[in-house]
Order: structure tokens, then C-alpha cells, then sequence
């Protein structure tokens, strides 16, 4: 009686052991088809071939069609104000027509035997004044982007625009106007401007370049910190 | 003695009568079924030449050995780890002891035979 169970398993196991063999005796199959045969295979895959691309096409249009719709739809317009708004507030860089002024020892100065310390923040914030007077849109002091919330400040002796310090000198200020004819204006200003000239105090010179067509100014990198703006809350029933 | 040698070759016969293939992925885990189911087999020989063979223990141990194999292997492949080495480890270990006892107590079995046919 006993053996019964044994003699199960055993079948079982013979069982197991022939599928096991088999799955893994997988025969060769060998191609015997003749030319013609291939030629009708190779038809019939031409022929799905043909059947996904027209798949591919289909759902390409879809794509485009979905993506006109989208360009169409009101998150489109949203998207594009809040590029607007970004632009406006120096997140992005920018390339547009302007001046590059460069801020440079003068030598001729330096002779005497004053060593130049560095520019102080009186006279950069006079500079920019008188840039924005004379209709500056975008501008950057040394590869800092200026924004509304930016400081130009005198920490340990050394400038600094928004904690950056500028310690190379020569350095770059680059403005970018709205138009060729207002960067030509703006150069012709910049010849004959009463900041630049103050700039002689400190053992600099400026120098003004002709109005190039491409001036690209980098975006603001720190975080913009608003600290006591807050948005009104609209009442219940109206705005 | 020769109906479990009879079921196994029955079974052998009937598997490859019936041309069953198993996919390839799951392949490996019949393999280790099979170690497993083997490794169970030599142990209930090897009860039985000893004589402490025990029916439940021996079926018991049959479906629950091939189940924890196949487990392991199933949970090896979803953690990236070759867990079903582990039980090829254990099993083969296993396999190879069985048989070496087995073989001992046969030998042994055959010498005592021949010492009663000199002695008579």
C-alpha cells in the first residue's frame, strides 16, 4: 500500500523530468522554403510593413491635430503671459540690439602711482540711473543681471551687485534698448554723459562700443524674494 | 520495489508522448521543480533502505519542497537576486548526501549477502 503514493510521485517526477527535456531540446527547424515561398513571405511582410506606417502616419496626425489644439487653447495664452511676465522680470536671458560699455583702468592714472581699488557703488548706481533715463530696457553689470529688487552695495570694501562682488576690472556693463535707432541714441548719449565722466574720479575709464545687434544679457539667477507683497484675496460674490 | 521504478518510466513516457513545452521564461522554474522533486525522491529511497520511511513526510515533503523552489526562484527574479541558486545549492547538496548514503547501504546489504553465502 505504501508504495502507491511512491509510485505516483515518481510518475510525477518522470513526467516533469520529460516536459523539462523537451522545453529544453527545442529542435532545429530547419528553412526548407523555396524561392517562391520566400518571395510570398517577404510579400506578406511588406505588406504589415505598409500597414504600420500608415498606423504611424495616422497617429502622427493625431499628434498634430492634438497639438494645434492645445496651441489654440486658453493654457496656451496663460503659458505665454507668464513668459511675459518672467521675461519682464529677468528670469530669462535676453538678446536683443544695444551698447556694450566696458569699465577699464586708466592707465595714464595709474602712473602716478594710485593703485586702482575698485569701482564704488555710488558711481554704478549713478551709471544705471542715467541708462535707464535714457530708455535702457535690460541691463547687466558683469555678467549680473539688474532687476528691480537688485542692490549695488559697498560690503567690506568691496562692490557688490546683489552679493556678487566684482573684483575683475576691466569689467562689462552691457545694455540692451528696444531698437537699433534707440541704441544709437543711447551711444551717442553715453559719449558725452556726465557719470561716465565721473568715472575718472575713482582711476577708470568707460568705454563706449558702437550699438551692436546682438547684446545677450544672462537671466537673474538668485531667487526673487518677495517679503511684503501678498495677493488679494477676492471676497465672496465678487472680485 | 520495481513500482516506483515502473511510474517513473511510465511518466517519462507519457511526457514525451504528450509534447508538452513549457515557455521559456518559465522554463527555470520547472527546472528547479525538478531538482527539487528529485532531491525528495532519493530522500524516500533512502528512508525506505534505512526503514524509517513515513508516508506523510514523504509527500508532504514532496509538495512543499517543489513549492519553496519555485517560490524562491519566482521571488529572485522580481529582487534581481539569483535566489534559485540558493536552492540548487541546497538541493544538489542534498542529492549527492542522499545518494552517498544510499550507496553505503547498499554495499553494506551486498557484503552482508556475501558473507552468508560463504558462511553456508
Amino acid at each position: 500500500m505504501k508504495n502507491w503514493s511512491f509510485t505516483i510521485i515518481a510518475l510525477v517526477i518522470g513526467f516533469m523530468i520529460a516536459i523539462q527535456f523537451q522545453t529544453v531540446q527545442e529542435p532545429v527547424i530547419r528553412d526548407t522554403r523555396d524561392e517562391w515561398q520566400l518571395r510570398e513571405d517577404l510579400l506578406k511582410e511588406k505588406e504589415l510593413q505598409s500597414k504600420l506606417i500608415k498606423e504611424i502616419q495616422s497617429n502622427e496626425e493625431k499628434i498634430a491635430m492634438y497639438e494645434t489644439e492645445r496651441a489654440q487653447g486658453k493654457e496656451q495664452v496663460l503659458r505665454e503671459t507668464l513668459e511675459e511676465l518672467k521675461m519682464e522680470a529677468g528670469l530669462t536671458p535676453i538678446t536683443g540690439p544695444g551698447i556694450i560699455l566696458t569699465v577699464e583702468p586708466d592707465f595714464a592714472e595709474i602712473v602716478l602711482g594710485q593703485p586702482v581699488v575698485s569701482v564704488s557703488p555710488e558711481l554704478l548706481q549713478r551709471l544705471l540711473n542715467e541708462l535707464n533715463k535714457y530708455e535702457a530696457k535690460y541691463i547687466s553689470i558683469d555678467g549680473n543681471r539688474i532687476i528691480n529688487t537688485t542692490t549695488i552695495r559697498d560690503i567690506n570694501n568691496e562692490t557688490t551687485i546683489d552679493g556678487q562682488p566684482i573684483t575683475e576690472i576691466p569689467f562689462e556693463v552691457k545694455v540692451i534698448t528696444e531698437n537699433m535707432t534707440k541704441a544709437g541714441k543711447l551711444h551717442n548719449r553715453m559719449q558725452v554723459s556726465k557719470s561716465v565722466e565721473e568715472f575718472f574720479i575713482d582711476n577708470l575709464r568707460v568705454k563706449v562700443s558702437n550699438p551692436i545687434q546682438e547684446v545677450t544679457i544672462p537671466a537673474y539667477e538668485n531667487k526673487i524674494q518677495v517679503r511684503f507683497m501678498e495677493p488679494i484675496k477676492a471676497d465672496k460674490g465678487g472680485s | 520495489m520495481w513500482l516506483p521504478f515502473m511510474g517513473l518510466v511510465i511518466g517519462i513516457f507519457l511526457g514525451l508522448l504528450t509534447e508538452i513545452r513549457i515557455p521559456e521564461e518559465y522554463s527555470n522554474y520547472l527546472s528547479i521543480a525538478v531538482l527539487a522533486a528529485l532531491d525528495t525522491l532519493f530522500g524516500g529511497i533512502r528512508a525506505q533502505l534505512q526503514n524509517i520511511y513515513d508516508e506523510k513526510v514523504f509527500v508532504s515533503g514532496f509538495f512543499f519542497n517543489i513549492i519553496l523552489a519555485a517560490s524562491l526562484a519566482f521571488l529572485g527574479v522580481h529582487l534581481g537576486v539569483d535566489l534559485y541558486l540558493a536552492a540548487v545549492f541546497a538541493f544538489g547538496v542534498r542529492l549527492f548526501q542522499n545518494i552517498a548514503v544510499i550507496r553505503r547501504l547498499l554495499l553494506t546489504k551486498w557484503s552482508n549477502k556475501q558473507e552468508k553465502i560463504e558462511k553456508n
